[in-house]
């Protein structure tokens, strides 16, 4: 009887789902009510101290988190520029046969992935270093220009976190395109070529169409990753401080807060802000792209 | 088919990883003292295995001590602090037969253990006994007070009048009561490098004539002169990315931006006013240079101090270190003198950096944690260790003028400068200034090395101006 | 029929001649040099590991390949069998473990839950994929205290179970995967059913082999990821001996001064593991699965 019911096809899917909700229920209730309720205290060492809208009134005036706002809304918008288009490209182009050796090319782009932001951070610095021994400038010496302070200027300061970011990436959103490329049937592309379509054609009616999937995928994992940066930032200016701020992210005035400065209370607050900056422009995006549709085949 | 042998192969080549360390760790039990040796020693460079061994036998767990001892935990973000603990112990118990301590040193990456640490405070469970605290850290640890630590004024009371009383007080909370334990002084000295300044034809003694900033200017100007002003080569670099230029300055004049316990913090002071307008000046007349990376204790403000780019600079006495770990060519080159002040008579000196060590309330024995931290910390047996393996200006004064202390020549922090350290220090006894370290100061600290440091020193900002500014952001936090 | 097209089938190869060949070594150019870009920080990484940390100092990151300057001796420190050497292989086996326990039990259960969200249709799907789609966009940062308390009441602290099971459903794994499978036909689902499988022998022996080009792309991120993550492992250990490799090796970074000489050469040696997944995984990307699996 159990076994019948466990086995029934309406009841299969919960079964397939439990381990989530399961999850769920453990490990992220009681913390995001924590979360949510600590950003309405200060949080003390003696004794919570509930202060009400108070952390969210001060962070609606605060300068300094208006900057990280606008630094990582910008970094995320220059990587889903940067970041989705091209290893679509690369990827289709390395799906072809014209390729050749191409585990190799697979293999070195993807390294990159590998290193930890902590190391490939630390490399990145001192390539962008504003002695005279740091790559970046070296390449300035051999067009004849003087060295030049990169990780000052708020402009050549978000070239090096992109720079990073693309380096770190571009192998990692490939393969996300690669393996969404073989979930297409390689007949259509056939039977499209005997209809006589161009390249270009069958780009666009058919590779991506097919990838949107995949594409929506690598697009809201982008979104969240370029607003919820803070490492790379933390890595290139062997700190949280950078100068004037060109440096600072929404999680590193989180972290500033939170952890330098001890302030749970605001710093929870500062978080929830990410949160649902990220969940607005996300569900835009997933609900514009028809992704909770019931989906048609 | 080929790329199924070549993933056999790289498995292969994984478990032989994997092997080569299951075998060292095999033959661990039976490693000589030479290899410890390197580790307890704080340059990795140097292959001189002077170091003592430490008697623990498992190095992944480093505990120490007597098992049969109450056992405390320690957290510590620098290995070479876990060492030096772990040798105190052995002579705590040798000293203190009926309370032996077995002691588990465990070393967390530096920004993360303060979060963990600060974690468990919080959530009342899961703290070590002992902890070393950065100084920057240490307002947000040290607010816990009586509810997160164990007071320390007891075990450090027999060591308290030797001890810097300025080091002690940086480490106490509001209420007074001391939380934490020093590990140096931090006294800011001016570093020369004499060999430079000597190929220029200026000597020692000019150097030691040098009183006010006026003739540190001049003198430098004389460098300048007699090397022709090169392109790229200054007397000294000034900080956008620190703030020890400033808190000398404070030092100098007896103020204070933080306003200390319970002040307004106050950053439009006449000291920090006179020494921006300064730097400003130096930087136009090509005396000085930013420094590159902001400071002179990174990569690239090491390779400019190798270079010869800069012949001086004023840093606290726990940058000896950095000579020995990442400059050691420069053996024999540098000259450490004090540093030069507005008026005469002034004080002329600060304490900078710095670990404060804590005992949490949630230790088993907060009485034998803190009597054993004040022992390594501020006991003459402790102080020699800490000279001899860390290489810092220790706290307690009476050892500053001892021959077989301060004139040793086994130590090698004492023969790679010209002179001594602690001649120096010695001379400055009473000129050594202190700035407090509370709620407040991460925020002014961000804002000037974020914001007014580079507006005043590389756009070349108003000073009055640029203070006001910081002001302004520093009182929307107070 | 036109070549100029970069995906060009088998087919395009036969008709185009000498304009495929040309096409083909333009395109295999373009991703030399798109690897020689990509290979110079790592380079310069490797080489600098092949010095001593102190010349990584004096020249700074030096693309210097003079190989008399060279030497193995942080290597051969890393691997001599002293104090060191014993810590960083203990990180080393540590990451190993905890990458392969975390790996295997993510993609088993993020498969299943995405199974059930791409192949069925039932009541509250949509609520649950909204909050698996928002569990991805909670910054951990501000999670980390209450959960740091929630495992230790559970006493999970220190040990690796309490470093594991929070992260088991992934989000972005299970939303990967289910964008992977929306895109597979149904039909096989309906003709498995015909053939008398069960619902969990189709999702076991009919969709699983097909969905393995998903389960490759998702082991080598998650074996990155875990091999990579530091936080909160280094929240729930407490115990020196269960450090990881990324743990062990931030402490060699301190405001008191880096140990340049273990950190590069260490760096670069602990890339090996997770390259070698790749290698091994990588495969599955070259013959298209699903094509076989659908005809089949």
């Amino acid at each position: 009887m159990f076994k019948k019911f466990i086995y029934s096809k309406k009841v299969a899917p919960y079964v397939f789902v439990l381990p989530f909700i399961l999850s769920f229920a453990i490990f992220w209730v009681y913390p995001m009510c924590s979360t949510i309720r600590m950003s309405f205290f200060d949080i003390k060492p003696a004794g919570d101290i509930f202060v009400g809208l108070g952390n969210y009134r001060k962070l609606a005036k605060d300068p300094v988190f208006r900057i990280a706002v606008g630094n990582s809304v910008r970094y995320m918008l220059w990587t889903l520029v940067l970041l989705i288009p091209f290893p679509m490209l690369f990827a289709v182009l390395m799906d072809s046969n014209l390729v050749k050796a191409k585990g190799v090319w697979k293999a070195i782009l993807y390294t990159p992935a590998l290193t930890s932001v902590v190391i490939s951070g630390t490399l990145f610095r001192l390539m962008f270093s504003e002695y005279d021994t740091g790559q970046m400038n070296q390449i300035l010496h051999f067009f004849g220009f003087e060295s030049y302070k990169w990780l000052k200027n708020g402009h050549t300061g978000m070239f090096a976190l992109l720079l990073l970011c693309c380096w770190r990436w571009t192998g990692v959103n490939m393969l996300y395109f690669l393996s969404g490329l073989k979930s297409i049937d390689k007949e259509l592309y056939e039977a499209a070529s005997i209809d006589g379509a161009t390249g270009w054609q069958k780009f666009h009616y058919i590779t991506r169409p097919l990838l949107k999937p995949t594409t929506i995928y690598v697009l809201t994992i982008s979104i969240y990753a370029g607003l919820a940066m803070f490492l790379e930032s933390f890595m290139l200016w062997a700190g949280n401080a950078s100068p004037h701020n060109i440096g600072l992210t929404i999680v590193g005035y989180l972290y500033r807060r939170g952890i330098e400065k001890n302030q749970m209370g605001y710093a929870s607050a500062v978080g929830l802000v990410l949160l649902i900056i990220a969940l607005i422009i996300n569900f835009i995006q997933l609900f514009a792209s028809g992704t909770f549709k019931k989906e048609k085949d | 088919m080929k790329k199924k042998i070549l993933a056999m192969l790289m498995a292969a080549a994984m478990g032989a990883t994997l092997l080569a360390g299951c075998g060292s760790s095999g033959s661990s039990s039976s490693s000589d003292s030479s290899d410890t040796a390197s580790t307890d020693d704080t340059s990795k460079d140097q292959d001189s295995g002077d170091g003592s061994t430490e008697n623990a036998d498992d190095p992944v767990v480093s505990t120490y001590g007597d098992d049969s001892g109450t056992h405390l935990e320690l957290w510590t973000f620098v290995d070479v602090h876990g060492a030096f603990y772990g040798k105190m112990v052995d002579k705590w118990n040798e000293a203190n037969p009926d309370r032996k301590i077995s002691l588990t040193a465990t070393t967390y990456p530096y920004g993360d253990m303060h979060d963990k640490l600060l974690m468990s405070l919080q959530a009342g469970t899961g703290a070590p006994d002992i902890c070393d605290v950065e100084v920057g850290q240490f307002p947000n640890v040290v607010a816990g007070e009586d509810n997160w630590l164990y007071a320390e004024d007891d075990a450090v009371a027999p060591y308290k009048n030797d001890m810097v009383a300025s080091r002690l007080e940086t480490y106490q909370g509001e209420n007074g009561k001391q939380y934490g334990m020093p590990f140096h002084v931090g006294a800011t000295v001016m570093y020369y490098n004499m060999k430079a300044l000597e190929d220029a034809g200026i000597t020692q003694a000019d150097v030691d004539a040098v009183v006010t900033w006026d003739d540190y200017a001049a003198l430098g100007k004389k460098y300048l002169d007699a090397i022709g002003n090169p392109d790229g080569k200054y007397f000294t670099s000034v900080d956008t990315g620190g703030t020890d230029w400033l808190w000398l300055a404070m030092s100098e004049y007896g103020e204070d931006w933080t306003g200390g316990m319970g002040g307004k913090a106050n950053v439009q002071l006449e000291s920090v006013k006179k020494m921006l307008k300064m730097q400003q000046d130096w930087l136009n007349s090509g005396l000085a240079e930013v420094s590159p990376d902001g400071h002179v204790d990174l990569e690239a403000g090491f390779q400019n101090i190798l270079d010869g780019n800069i012949v001086s600079f004023p840093k606290a006495m726990w940058y000896m270190s950095r000579f020995i770990n990442y400059m050691p060519e420069e053996k024999g080159n540098w000259y450490i003198a004090k540093c030069p002040v507005f008026e005469a008579g002034q004080k002329c000196s600060v304490g900078i950096g710095g670990t404060g060590t804590v005992v949490t309330n949630q230790s088993k024995d907060p009485e034998l944690a803190a009597d054993f931290v004040a022992y390594a910390k501020c006991s003459p047996d402790g102080e020699q260790m800490i000279w001899d393996d860390l290489g810092f200006d220790v706290c307690n004064t009476s050892l500053w003028t001892q021959d077989d202390f301060a004139h040793n020549t086994s130590n090698q922090y004492n023969t790679f400068f010209r002179n001594y350290p602690y001649d120096v220090l010695a001379s400055i006894k009473d000129d050594i200034g202190k700035i407090s370290v509370t709620k407040i100061s991460p925020t002014i600290n961000e804002q000037i090395c974020t914001t007014t440091l580079n507006e005043v020193l590389e756009d070349g900002m108003d000073v009055d101006e640029a203070l006001q500014e910081a002001q302004d952001a520093v009182d929307l936090e107070q | 029929m036109d070549a100029t097209m970069p995906m060009t089938n088998q087919k395009a190869k036969k008709v185009g001649g000498t304009k495929t060949v040309i096409l083909s070594v333009i395109s295999t150019a373009f991703f030399v040099l798109l690897c020689a870009l990509v290979v110079f920080p790592v380079l310069a990484g490797l080489l600098a590991s092949f010095r001593p940390g102190r010349e990584l100092i004096r020249k700074g990151l030096a693309l210097d390949l003079n190989v008399k300057t060279m030497s193995l001796t942080n290597y051969a420190y890393i691997l001599s069998g002293n104090e060191d050497s014993i810590k960083y292989f203990t990180w080393f086996k540590n990451s190993l473990i905890l990458t392969v326990v975390t790996v295997l039990l993510t993609l088993f259960f993020c498969y299943l839950i995405a199974y059930g969200l791409a192949m069925y249709d039932f009541k509250g799907k949509n609520v649950l994929f909204f909050i698996v789609i928002a569990t991805m966009m909670v910054p951990f940062e501000i999670l980390m205290l209450p959960l740091y308390q929630e495992i230790i009441g559970m006493g999970l602290i220190d040990t690796t179970a309490g470093v594991v099971l929070p992260g088991i459903c992934s989000a972005s794994t299970i939303f990967f995967f289910r964008q992977y499978m929306i895109s597979l036909p149904k039909e096989l689902m309906e003709a498995g059913r015909i053939d008398g499988a069960s619902e969990y022998g189709i999702c076991f022996k009919i969709m699983l082999p097909i969905t393995k080009p998903a389960f490759a792309s998702m082991a080598i991120l998650c074996s990155m990821g875990s091999w990579n993550n530091m936080l909160w492992p280094m929240l729930v250990y407490r115990s020196a001996d269960k450090f990881t490799l990324p743990i062990g090796l931030n402490t060699l970074l301190t405001p008191y001064g880096n140990n340049y000489d273990v950190l590069i050469a260490g760096s670069m040696f602990s890339l090996i593991p997770v390259f070698i997944v790749f290698i091994a995984f990588q495969r599955y990307f070259v013959d298209g699965m699903t094509v076989g699996a659908v005809k089949g």
